[in-house]
Formats: structure tokens, C-alpha cells, sequence
């Protein structure tokens, strides 16, 4: 899909036209991006090849976490993995309201996602997710991810 | 080069703060032990304390270094490493006056029981604290499955 960006800064009529042929998952996920002003995240699968396949709008509330591997970055949901061609940081800066928070250098979770904290015998905090996965809290981002929750409890 | 040096002062500020607390809560606590006891300490065994206590900040504050460990990892080998420096210790004071093995043994007794203890405290918080963060997760949840 072809994509034009024009930069008006004396434009006070801000626009989104879209030329599709037909309703499709995409056009409807740009439509509600752009109807309910929130950030959007795009990735491919993480099994495509990164020149083929269209790049999707991933819902952030649906997305469990991210996992930076070999300088990518991955995010995962239920359904799937995602190649996402942001950087962690600024994955981090988008989505900070949205429940997204830092829990170690490889890793930004979705608090909204977790089902269970738990730690282990060897006293690392394990955040369990409902597909299986766990992401461990390092304890150095603990005091940052204690007041994180403070700051949402008071914000829900 | 500057951005070094103010880490480094910085660390030294904290470091030299840990030390000044921890020496204050183990000189306060023989003190209590030995109004208790009725024992005696002598200038000796406070300068050993206090060169105690600036092994085992020095230790805990490296604790970043261990950072990809567990913690009980982490702690095993700090312990380790306070152990050899407490070692050197003990030698150089063997060479101006004569440390027994069984002074030596007594030492590191006197040095392992409260390390077991507040690592025991450390083992249940965070349990405690998981625990405490779990509820609250589940708290932002609900109060946001219910809006």
C-alpha cells in the first residue's frame, strides 16, 4: 500500500483520505486507529520474510509484550509474533498509557495482560501471560515498575 | 571524562552513607548484646567491625555486576566474595598479632548468622512483595474490565 505524508504547518484541516478497493482487516484497523486517535503499532509476522507480506496494525491492548532479540524487536499477542520495526524505547514512550511498562532491557509488558507475578525458588519475579509465556522482572526496573502500577491504580 | 568522575562521587556519597548506617546499627546492636551479656569489648573489636561493615557495603554494592542473576545467585557469591576479603583481613591481622582457628571460625559465625538472617528477610520480601503487586495488578484490572 502506497503511502503519501504531507507536512503542512500552517494546515488547521487535518485529514485522512483512503483510496481501498475493498473493505479488508487492514482498511478497518487504519479506520479505528484514526477514528479513536490512538497509537498504533505495525509488524509483520515474524516468520515472513521482511520484503514479502503486508505489514499489519497490531491493537496495542492486544499485545502481551515485547522482546528484544538480536537487535529486533518482537511483539507478541494471542495469535501471533510480530516483527515491529520501532525501536524498545520508543515502543516504550507510545505506549507508557496504555499499560506498557519496562521491565528489564529486553522486555516492556503489558500490565493489562499479566496473570499472574510470581517468583521463583531462586527468587527471580516471573510475569506469567495467558499463552504460557513468562517475562522476568529485573530487579532493577522493580522500583520503576512499583511506581508504574501506583501511577495506573491512581489513573484507573 | 566529568560524567565519570560524578558517577564515582556519587558512588562514593552512597557508599560512604551505607557504611555510616551499618556500622551504627552493628556498633548499637553489641552495645545492646553486651548490656545484655555482660561482656566486655575493647577499641580492637570496634575498628573490626567497622572494617566489617565496610566489606559488606562494598560487597552489597555491587550488587548491579550481578544484575542477569537470581538473587539467591547473587547472594551465594557475595557472600563468597566477602568470605575471601574477610580471609584477607584475618591474615593481615595475623601478622601483627595472632588470630587462633578458632578466633577465625568465630568470626565468620559472627559474620554469617545475621548475613542468613537478612537474607532469609530478603527471600520473604520478595515473596511478600510479588504478592502485594499482584493484587494490584489484578486491582487495575478490574477497575478497568468494570468502566
Amino acid at each position: 500500500m502506497k503511502l503519501n505524508l504531507y507536512e503542512d504547518k500552517n494546515n488547521v484541516d487535518e485529514r485522512v483520505d483512503v483510496y481501498f478497493t475493498g473493505m479488508r482487516p487492514q482498511i478497518k484497523q487504519i479506520i479505528d486507529a484514526v477514528n479513536s486517535d490512538r497509537p498504533s503499532i505495525s509488524g509483520r509476522p515474524a516468520d515472513d520474510d521482511l520484503d514479502d507480506g503486508e505489514e499489519i496494525l497490531i491493537e496495542p491492548s492486544g499485545i502481551q509484550f515485547f522482546d528484544y532479540v538480536d537487535r529486533k524487536l518482537f511483539a507478541y499477542t494471542c495469535d501471533g509474533v510480530y516483527r515491529i520495526m520501532k525501536t524498545l524505547v520508543e515502543c516504550e514512550e507510545l505506549l507508557w498509557n496504555y499499560g506498557f511498562v519496562r521491565v528489564s532491557k529486553q522486555n516492556l509488558i503489558n500490565i493489562f495482560k499479566i496473570k499472574q507475578l510470581k517468583p521463583d525458588l531462586n527468587m527471580k519475579v516471573y510475569a506469567y501471560f495467558d499463552s504460557g509465556e513468562r517475562i522476568c522482572v529485573n530487579r532493577s526496573y522493580k522500583k520503576s515498575f512499583d511506581e508504574y502500577l501506583q501511577k495506573m491504580r491512581k489513573m484507573a | 571524562m566529568n560524567w565519570e568522575i560524578d558517577v564515582l562521587k556519587k558512588y562514593l556519597k552512597l557508599l560512604a552513607l551505607m557504611i555510616c548506617v551499618s556500622y551504627t546499627f552493628v556498633s548499637v546492636t553489641g552495645v545492646i548484646v553486651n548490656i545484655l551479656s555482660g561482656t566486655q569489648i575493647n577499641n580492637f573489636n570496634t575498628f573490626l567491625m567497622f572494617v566489617t561493615c565496610v566489606i559488606a557495603s562494598v560487597v552489597l554494592s555491587f550488587h548491579k555486576l550481578f544484575d542477569d542473576l537470581s538473587p539467591l545467585m547473587m547472594m551465594a557469591l557475595q557472600y563468597l566474595i566477602a568470605c575471601v576479603l574477610i580471609g584477607i583481613m584475618l591474615f593481615v591481622i595475623n601478622l601483627f598479632d595472632e588470630v587462633t582457628l578458632k578466633g577465625c571460625f568465630e568470626f565468620y559465625r559472627s559474620f554469617t548468622i545475621p548475613y542468613v538472617i537478612l537474607a532469609g528477610f530478603y527471600y520473604f520480601s520478595v515473596f511478600a512483595d510479588a504478592k502485594k503487586d499482584n493484587d494490584l495488578i489484578k486491582e487495575i484490572q478490574e477497575q478497568r474490565n468494570s468502566k
